[in-house]
């Protein structure tokens, strides 16, 4: 009965006409930012975080969620018809769905993928108001040992699913920890490698650190490469999947949905993993395996089903834990903390309205895609074509605004151009940027638990073991390091080539 | 050869001494009473090992799993890369002084013409509109604060 209460609430807050204005405008920014290779969600969000701080919170975060889960739609359309991911999560779909494209089978492609993404978020939704509730009284027994080893064993999690070597993505996570470290001391107020420059004291910006690491570089690497686009316009028409087409992919868009949400909310997994887990799972599962990569709609169903519903349940650690999990979920804990309002689990307690407005809002926001993506899939496909060399001018202007305006400094701008040349020289020598950008997030955090826990326990590192949930999350964690060495073992390596860890 | 990797490590190895030291001119404290530099040498400590781990087992197996260095560097546009990258540390040197409408529009101008050479003047019309556009969007529509300059836009 709560829950229906709660759930009134939620509705009688996103149907309100300004937060449906920005639910709008979300999800047809990510929609946008998904079809445009080469600007993902992080950039996006990063670039219209200032333009929120004159709204509300809701509002703000309405629209900064709707940027995400409609990037994961929009994503699709790049990968099916120009087989190009629009974003990382749809790297999976480019392998059967443009193969579905060059047999004239665009339409089912783009329709089961708006179709599958939209089931598996709603049921992705339904389970991140089923599991919060009770997550939130769960993290109220976390104090600064369990924090600390539930960063690590998200920072664990992630270096080893997404990484050819693990070595090097550990070293990118410390490496976003020194980062982390710059600016005041939290608990002693001492400047730390701030190199007297006033603008440092208050830490590197999470935005030009993002868009630097994200968005130039990108332009960067594209500067150097001749992207042949092979659009197949003409070939999409029926948009609505056969029945036969459905009988094949529904099985494969719960399992996708199932896999996807429960690997969102790990944290540390998130969309990529997850289309990249189902995609494996359903090849496994599947009668004719020979048919993936030639054309198979579960293969496109199934990836596009996991990385909407893991979108969706990446919001549980950081609505009820104030853990981000991704990078996206970091900018929206910026977007939190800058509107006054600090996620953790007295979110729900405190501020109802924008749990359950959010909540409600993902509900809109999907139905919202639905129209966006089928209907207009037209004008999505005309994007498709405008060529690089005007859309890169457009994506660094747009970087430009967006690292200046959020402390009107031009010094932002220099550590995001510094940051682009430094994620350059990772792209190119395979060093990955997601585990950086979570443990430059989490590492201020990080310190304060490690620093707390050590003089609550008079410095000895026990107090991370003899308390059990810390020391699950820790055991856990350090079988993350050791199972790699196991000779028999053969690790699910994935390489992140783009921004979006989630 | 795979010189890439080799100097890859060493110089994060010598990025971590230098955290290290940094750390440690902090002040580390102790295990029961952490100071500022504690976080920090405790880092730089970790990565020195992890690239040293890295380094000692790219030594070992000859790096064969890694690309080569000419597979890495080869096909770049220094150029075209070092044009945009220092047009936009000129940029971002002089836009408070010339403000955003006069600073964009020689940046774009160049940027539109770095991929491709099109005409003179449909790159000034291009450049011209865009950023009208981006001022229209950003400064009167999002409310965003865009640098003056001596002009006042």
């Amino acid at each position: 009965m709560d829950l229906l209460n709660y759930l009134y609430l939620g509705f009688s807050v996103a149907l309100q006409p300004m937060n449906l204005f920005y639910c709008f405008i979300g999800v047809l920014i990510g929609t946008l930012v998904g079809v445009l290779p080469g600007l993902g969600p992080v950039a996006a969000m990063s670039l219209l975080l200032p333009a929120t701080f004159h709204t509300s919170p809701v509002a703000s975060i309405i629209m900064l969620s709707g940027i995400y889960y409609g990037a994961m739609y929009g994503g699709s359309t790049t990968s099916i018809l120009v087989n190009i991911p629009g974003e990382a999560a749809s790297v999976m779909t480019c392998l059967d769905g443009y193969q579905m494209a060059r047999q004239g089978r665009a339409g089912p492609a783009l329709g089961i993928s708006a179709f599958g993404s939209f089931i598996a978020g709603t049921v992705g939704i339904l389970g991140m108001m089923l599991i919060s509730p009770p997550l939130v009284n769960f993290a109220l027994k976390f104090g600064p040992p369990e924090y600390f080893s539930l960063m690590i064993l998200g920072l664990m999690i992630l270096t080893f699913l997404t990484s050819a070597s693990m070595i090097r993505a550990l070293m990118m996570a410390v490496f976003g920890l020194v980062v982390g470290c710059i600016g005041l001391d939290n608990i002693s107020g001492l400047a730390r490698f701030a190199f007297n420059i006033p603008e440092l004291l208050d830490g590197v910006g999470l935005v030009p650190v993002v868009m630097g690491l994200f968005g130039i570089s990108e332009v960067m690497l594209n500067i150097e490469l001749k992207i042949k686009q092979e659009v197949f316009t003409t070939e999409v028409k029926g948009l609505l999947p056969s029945l036969q087409d459905w009988a094949k992919s529904i099985w494969s868009i719960l399992r996708g949905t199932v896999i996807g949400f429960f690997l969102g909310i790990l944290p540390g997994g998130g969309a990529v993993i997850a289309s990249f887990v189902s995609y494996a799972i359903e090849k496994r599962v599947s009668k004719h395996p020979e048919e993936f990569g030639k054309g198979a709609i579960e293969g496109v169903a199934a990836p596009e089903a996991a990385n909407n519903a893991a979108a969706q349940g990446a919001f549980i650690p950081l609505l009820t834990l104030g853990i981000p999990s991704n990078v996206v979920m970091a900018m929206l804990l910026g977007a939190l903390i800058i509107h006054g309002v600090t996620p953790g689990p007295l979110l729900l307690a405190d501020h109802p309205q924008l749990f359950w407005g959010v909540v409600a809002s993902m509900y809109v926001g999907n139905a919202m895609l639905l129209a966006l993506n089928l209907p207009l899939i037209g004008m999505w496909v005309q994007l498709l074509r405008v060529p690089y060399s005007i859309l890169f001018p457009l994506i660094i202007l747009l970087c430009l605004i967006g690292s200046y305006s959020i402390n009107n400094s031009s010094t932002d701008v220099l550590i995001m151009l510094v940051f682009g040349m430094i994620g350059y020289l990772m792209k190119k020598l395979s060093l990955e940027a997601a585990p950086m950008v979570l443990a430059f997030v989490l590492g201020p955090m990080m310190e304060t638990a490690l620093r707390q826990s050590l003089i609550k326990s008079k410095g000895s590192f026990s107090i991370f073991f003899t308390r059990p949930i810390s020391a699950t999350c820790l055991i856990i964690a350090i079988a993350l390091i050791i199972i790699p060495l196991l000779p028999w073992f053969r690790r699910p390596g994935v390489a992140l080539d783009h921004e979006d860890v989630a | 050869m795979k010189k890439t990797f080799l100097i890859n490590d060493l110089v994060w190895i010598a990025f971590a001494a230098l955290v290290c030291y940094g750390g440690l001119k902090l002040g580390f404290g102790s295990f029961r009473q952490p100071h500022a530099g504690f976080m920090p040498f405790l880092s730089g400590l970790v990565l020195g090992l992890l690239a040293l781990v890295d380094l000692l087992s790219g030594v070992v197996n000859h790096w064969k799993q890694e690309k080569m260095d000419k597979e890495i560097w080869a096909n770049i546009h220094w150029g075209k890369l070092f044009l945009t990258l220092a047009l936009l540390f000129i940029y971002t040197v002089l836009f408070n002084t010339l403000g955003f409408i006069i600073a964009t529009i020689p940046l774009l101008f160049f940027l539109y013409r770095v991929m491709e050479p099109r005409p003179w003047w449909v790159v000034i019309i291009a450049s011209v509109i865009t950023t009208g556009f981006f001022y229209l969007g950003f400064k009167v529509g999002l409310g965003s604060q865009l640098p003056r300059g001596f002009l006042g836009f």
